[in-house]
């Protein structure tokens, strides 16, 4: 389904879409005041831009450099081009290791791959173990946001969710109460599991070593009791050297929550004694959005979520209605790279005011990748009948002043004396829940001849 | 091995020319911070508490009086021994570490500008211990605070796993209200040692 069909779903429940609203302008706003505590705030984005720039531009060498240091630290490299490719190499990993019960954190690529449908039906269970995927895992729903993955859900769900799956009484949606009885019901995975895959944040290619970022601790709980810890990276995880750890760390929470870091930073060099740690590299597309200018810098992302935050349409259509693995802004100058027809309408959903470009903390000119898009897909997929015969007949129309003077005249009238159930009748979509404004009596270019005048 | 050739030479096309790596200027973030008191501020904020001590005051018995019914205690620092109930020699596997109430770590260092420690496992010989830990404690040096994570990475060197600790662990998932205590420590209390 289309990104408007998808949103006018969500949207037939206004109360939902106006909570849903504030919930994500509430995180953007803690995002402005962490922000604006930092001197050189500005200065830090440039960085993490150019640190990011410059590790594209030298990526294959950065990756070889990443291995070589990390098989030196005792961790096992293995490298897959596509999600399928993915899936069997942490598969036969888990086999060799004869692990039927996994614990898995919070990884946007893990879900790109689809790996959790694969293990099981391969007879391996695998349990999310961040609180907001534990809900979605438990619904049966992808995340709808990459930092907060059951932003869509409410308490009272929560509620009815764990008294279903983990016998809790009912308790009016009590958060406290809810986060407790989820920490003792993932607190027994983490003991009996038999390995653990989490996903990495920032890969090192001076060290060989990776960082991983949570609040709730559960990638550390995960990887450090378990006998085996699988990492998953896309290969655009990779920064050159460690100091650029201290750009990154310091743009990353602020910009995603608010906090001035995450609770957890976790870095990862060596496996500890009797331990084993693997890291999948992964490709699945990426290799090729590097190989279009005007979409490389989308690799840039540091998955933070502000951009989804501050959307105006992201916040009132909801993470489901982009029916993508990343929603948002940056998921839809991401997904028309993989599949230009499924995602046609992504790069649509977007007033273009450009918000997301002046939050990303890594200066990604998301709303000019998103017009450029429409500029490809306009001309690669099916357009519908009225939008093609009208986009024809503008662009005549523009070229003929004295043709366009008199229809805006016309328009200006009807504006002003037709009865607003002929100017909102349907194929007039812009009139669809909200009323078009009064007709001006004069048109831009008559004010402004007169106003020489004088 | 999988598909390693055909990655990076997909990549080695499709890269743009070089590009030339930033120079990071730390004195373009410098605020002159009072780094005791902006340190403290950060710990309060997100969830943990900072409690100054002198040196003639005796760590174990100070954090006693801060936990004073707690079953297991472990503590890495020198002269623990009474203060331990729990011997690591008898632990097989990190699970068993799972009724752990109280965790003592000494850190070589603080950053103001977010209130985060590192802790390395050369100082713990179970990397599960400052995770599974029902209250952690970290003993920290006034002077091993640096303002901002730039001057933090310049005197990390050589670890096996290492982690920033900010606060106690935490989530907002359930319609963004916060609850402290998710799966990793219940409380984070820093002990600021006057040396
Ligand atoms: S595009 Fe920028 S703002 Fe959006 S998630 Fe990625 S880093 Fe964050």
């Amino acid at each position: 389904m289309s990104h408007p069909k998808l949103a006018s779903l969500f949207n037939q429940n206004e109360a939902r879409v106006d909570w849903h609203d504030k919930a994500l302008w509430f995180v953007r706003h803690k995002r402005d005041l962490a922000t604006h505590q930092v001197k050189g705030w500005e200065a830090l984005r440039d960085l993490g831009h150019h640190i990011k720039a410059h590790t594209l531009s030298n990526l294959d060498n950065y990756l070889i450099e990443f291995e070589k240091n990390a098989l030196e630290n005792g961790i096992q490299v293995h490298w897959a081009a596509n999600g399928d490719e993915h899936n069997k190499i942490v598969h036969q990993i888990l086999e060799e290791n004869q692990a039927k019960k996994i614990v898995k954190s919070k990884s946007m690529l893990t879900e790109e791959c689809h790996l959790n449908p694969f293990l099981e039906a391969k007879a391996i269970e695998v349990i999310d173990t961040d609180l907001g995927e534990r809900i979605v895992q438990l619904a049966k729903e992808p995340p709808s946001h990459i930092v907060l993955p059951a932003i869509h859900k409410n308490r009272h769900e929560v509620d009815a969710l764990f008294q279903e799956h983990l016998n809790t009484q009912p308790c009016d949606g009590d958060p406290q109460y809810l986060t407790h009885e989820a920490r003792k019901h993932l607190r027994e995975k983490f003991i009996k599991a038999d390995a653990a895959i989490t996903g990495v944040n920032f890969a090192i290619a001076e060290t060989g070593g990776f960082v991983v970022c949570t609040n709730e601790g559960n990638a550390d709980m995960g990887a450090h009791i378990a006998p085996v810890h699988i990492a998953c990276m896309g290969i655009e995880k990779l920064i050159p050297k460690q100091e650029h750890l201290g750009v990154f760390l310091r743009l990353l929470a602020r910009s995603a929550t608010g906090q001035p870091i995450t609770t957890y930073s976790s870095h990862f060099k060596r496996p500890a004694k009797g331990h084993k740690m693997h890291i999948v590299i992964v490709d699945n597309g990426r290799s090729e959005q590097l190989g279009r200018p005007d979409f490389r810098a989308s690799l840039h992302c540091i998955r933070c979520g502000a951009c989804m935050n501050t959307c105006p349409i992201y916040r009132r259509s909801g993470g489901h209605s982009y029916d993508a693995t990343i929603p948002g802004p940056i998921g839809s100058i991401l997904s028309p790279g993989k599949d230009l027809t499924k995602h046609s309408s992504l790069p649509f959903a977007s007033t273009l005011c450009g918000s997301c470009s002046d939050v990303c903390p890594v200066k990604i000119d998301i709303h000019s990748q998103l017009y450029k898009w429409r500029q490809i897909i306009t001309q690669n997929t099916k357009q519908p009948f009225i939008k093609k015969k009208s986009m024809v007949f503008m662009g005549k129309l523009f070229t003929k002043p004295t043709q366009f003077a008199r229809i805006g005249k016309i328009a200006r009238w009807s504006l002003r004396y037709l009865p607003k159930s002929i100017i909102n009748a349907r194929p007039n979509i812009w009139g669809k829940s909200r009323d078009l404004p009064n007709g001006p009596k004069q048109s831009f270019d008559e004010w402004y001849k007169e106003r020489t005048k004088k | 091995m999988g598909s390693r050739t055909e990655i990076l030479a997909k990549i080695k096309t499709n890269k743009p020319n070089l590009i030339e790596t930033p120079i990071i200027e730390p004195q373009v973030f410098d605020e002159g911070l009072n780094l005791i008191e902006e340190f403290t501020k950060k710990v309060e904020a997100v969830g943990g508490q900072v409690v100054p001590i002198t040196y003639e005051m005796d760590i174990h018995t100070e954090i006693k009086t801060l936990f004073p019914d707690t079953a297991l205690n472990f503590s890495t620092l020198e002269k623990a021994i009474s203060f331990n109930t729990l011997s690591l020699d008898n632990i097989e596997k990190p699970q068993e570490l799972e009724d752990l109430d109280v965790l003592v770590l000494e850190s070589p260092l603080g950053v103001a500008e977010n209130g985060a420690v590192w802790v390395n496992d050369t100082s713990f010989p179970i990397r599960v211990l400052p995770f599974i830990t029902k209250h952690l404690v970290l003993v920290l040096g006034k002077n091993d605070i640096v303002p901002y994570m730039h001057q933090a990475y310049d005197t990390l060197n050589d670890f096996n796993f290492g982690v920033f600790i900010s606060g106690p662990s935490k989530t907002a998932d359930i319609e963004q209200s916060l609850v402290i205590g998710a799966h990793g420590a219940l409380s984070l209390t820093i002990l600021l040692k006057n040396d």
